[in-house]
């Protein structure tokens, strides 16, 4: 291969402009035309002992299949320990899947490593990943040069990337003096030095104020819309339901839905969300409202002082004087809203089942 | 804000010898931006040398009266001072990616891992080299005894080709020290014994027979030797000629380099079957 990074379909044969017109989930042609393309993807984690023996094994992936069409930003969401980061290192050919098959943009994630590389952008969620004793300058210089990008390009790519992430003024000084979400912001930068045509992003915004969440989530949207595939994984479902055309639920390394944000609401449009905002509430309320019949699932956030209860039900409205009836003494509801149904509620449900 | 628009389109270095030293200077580069920004490297390196040089002139002042003495003693300690900063710069080159949570991104670069732990090692190996100059220069100053070299061309060849040598030893020690869980143990329990092995300290031919083996399968024994041969007059060393001494070091330090590049892609093998080399 070789030439330019700008264009590289081209050598391939996949012309650029049809990505907008897509039909979602279907790849243009032949299968080998997905970015991503996962078959039967399992993944074993054995922990040895002192002597060398197999202390333990984990399956973090059992078998998970799912495709991702050329210029389609694609979510995975899953409970902690579901194997987003597994399937995400197996891609991005960082980690050996135990049985079955990965190709990233037609190229075998065992056997084509470096091609693969060549072509995709990685951001890891989190403090890790920079040279924090340099500047954010030299940590791009750095990757640049890893990446094999053409020196001159260099000289003009990098402030430019600098200036897109808002980092410009601030280019000269030590990374270890860079807030949390600047930090982000680098690592995108740093992800995006060689110019890939697929990006992967594990959890971005994990640790970040509101401002700098929204900061990421922009930044994800202008590089869907320059035509980039992306994939992301996240355990914000609202982020999930904004940005993802396509979202997959993973949870105990299988994949348990994969659709539309819309679609995957539609399996639960028959509830509804009473949200309560209360004071004083403890596990004996929720509890309480769990024996409510029809109440389907109650989500509580119990941790402040004023604490936020989530309860699904068929009923909606007509559930509330059960819930008012239900309040123990001392316990109040502060407000209370009638919602449909988001990402979340469709979510527990599958995560749950 | 400025848009994603804007940006130039990324080109790729052709070549793959391109690539590599692209690489190579760009991993030398960055080696050399951490050494500095951490203020501490001026005690191993000009502090510790200095205090040790010092000492060791005032404890042989009595016979300092022979010239080819005192430029052993310099070029012993000047040399330990380059094994020393060597072996432990060896086991930061990449081991410090380690630690500061870069592995991974190291990893994902579409670029075999041994080129950019062959910066990082070639610059701390220069770095080492730079110290024993420094040594050498204090020596010099220290004593007023401007000594002549015997054979100024050949001891600087001697010295570059050590240099290489030696820096082709920490790319080995590199993949040991990642392939093994004792990284710091190892390095620690090497550093004297390579010493003595290597005749830094005194002339290998004064060690017991059961060590010579070892000795002489480390190419920076034979460039020691060369080393003395080009600088002291009447040296007495191994019995081998300056070029015999270039040759065997020649032929060990490429065979290190096979080696090493053949366990840096075991190394990379490894990280990936278990999916990070970062902690454990
Ligand atoms: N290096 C490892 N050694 C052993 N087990 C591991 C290792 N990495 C992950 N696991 C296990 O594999 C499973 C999947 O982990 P993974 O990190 O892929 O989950 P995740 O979906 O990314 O979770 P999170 O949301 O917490 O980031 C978990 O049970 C985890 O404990
Ligand atoms: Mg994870």
């Amino acid at each position: 291969m070789g030439g330019t990074l700008s264009y590289p379909h081209t050598d391939v044969g996949i012309p650029r402009e049809p990505y907008q017109v897509l039909v979602l989930g279907s790849p243009s042609a032949e299968s080998s035309e997905w970015a991503v393309s996962v078959k039967g993807l399992t993944r074993e984690y054995t922990t040895r002992n002192f002597f060398g023996g197999v202390a333990r094994s984990t399956w973090a992936l059992s078998g998970v299949d799912f495709q991702v069409a050329v210029g389609e930003l694609f979510g995975l969401i899953g409970p902690n320990g579901a194997g987003k980061t597994t399937t995400i290192k197996i891609l991005t050919t960082l980690l050996t899947p135990t049985g079955g098959d990965a190709t990233i943009l037609g190229l075998d994630v065992r056997k084509d490593l470096y091609e693969i590389r060549r072509r995709i952008g990685i951001v890891f969620g989190g403090e890790r990943g920079l040279y924090n004793r340099v500047s954010a300058v030299d940590n791009l210089r750095y990757f640049s040069d890893l990446y094999g990008v053409d020196s001159g390009v260099a000289k003009k790519r990098i402030p430019q990337l600098l200036e897109v992430v808002g980092l410009a003024d601030r280019a000269q000084e030590r990374v270890e003096k860079y807030s949390r979400g600047m930090k982000q912001r680098l690592h995108i930068a740093k992800a995006l030095v060689h110019d890939p045509e697929l990006i992967f992003l594990d959890e971005p915004t994990i640790g970040l104020d509101p401002a700098g969440a929204r900061d990421i989530r922009n930044m994800v949207r202008e590089l869907k819309a320059q035509g980039k595939t992306i994939l992301l994984t996240t355990h914000y479902m609202f982020e999930a339901e904004e940005l993802c055309q396509r979202v997959g639920v993973i949870s105990k390394g299988k994949i348990v839905a994969l659709d539309t944000p819309s679609d995957l609401k539609n399996m639960v449009r028959d509830i509804s969300v009473i949200d309560l905002r209360t004071y004083g509430a403890t596990m004996e309320y929720v509890e309480a409202l769990r024996a409510l019949p029809s109440v389907v699932r109650v989500v509580a956030d119990l941790d402040s002082e004023e604490q936020s209860i989530r309860v699904q039900t068929p009923m909606g409205a007509d559930l509330l004087p059960q819930v008012v009836a239900a309040l123990p003494e001392g316990t109040k509801i502060i407000d209370r809203t009638i919602k449909e149904p988001t990402l979340e509620d469709a979510y527990l449900r599958l995560v749950e089942e | 804000m400025p848009s994603m628009d804007d940006l130039t389109p990324g080109k790729r270095t052709e070549g793959y010898l391109g690539q590599r030293v692209q690489v190579l200077k760009a991993s030398m580069f960055l080696t050399s931006r951490l050494f500095f920004a951490d203020p501490q490297w001026v005690i191993p390196n000009i502090i510790a040398p200095f205090i040790f040089t010092l000492v060791a002139f005032e404890l042989f002042d009595g016979q300092t009266s022979s010239g080819s003495f005192l430029l052993y003693l310099v070029l012993g300690s000047g040399l330990m001072g380059m094994w020393g900063t060597t072996i432990y710069a060896s086991a930061n080159s990449i081991g410090f990616d380690r630690w500061n949570g870069t592995m991974e991104s190291t990893l994902a670069a579409p670029m075999p891992l041994s080129w950019i732990a062959l910066g990082r090692v070639l610059f701390n190996t220069l770095q080492g080299v730079l110290t024993a100059v420094f040594i050498l220069v204090i020596g010099i100053a220290w004593f007023r005894t401007g000594f002549t070299l015997v054979n100024p061309p050949a001891f600087f060849l001697a010295s570059v080709s050590t240099f290489l040598s030696l820096s082709t030893f920490g790319l080995l020690m590199t993949t040991v020290l990642l392939l093994s869980r004792k990284g710091g143990f190892i390095t620690n329990s090497m550093e004297i014994p390579v010493y003595i092995a290597t005749g830094t300290m005194f002339p290998v031919i004064l060690l017991p027979i059961v060590y010579l083996p070892f000795a002489f399968m480390l190419a920076p024994t034979w460039g020691i030797d060369a080393i003395r041969i080009a600088a002291l007059p009447n040296y007495v060393g191994l019995p081998t000629t300056y070029w015999q001494d270039m040759a065997i070091m020649a032929v060990e330090t490429l065979a290190y380099l096979a080696l090493a590049f053949f366990l840096f892609k075991r190394v990379e093998a490894y990280a990936k079957k278990i999916g990070t080399l970062e902690e454990y």
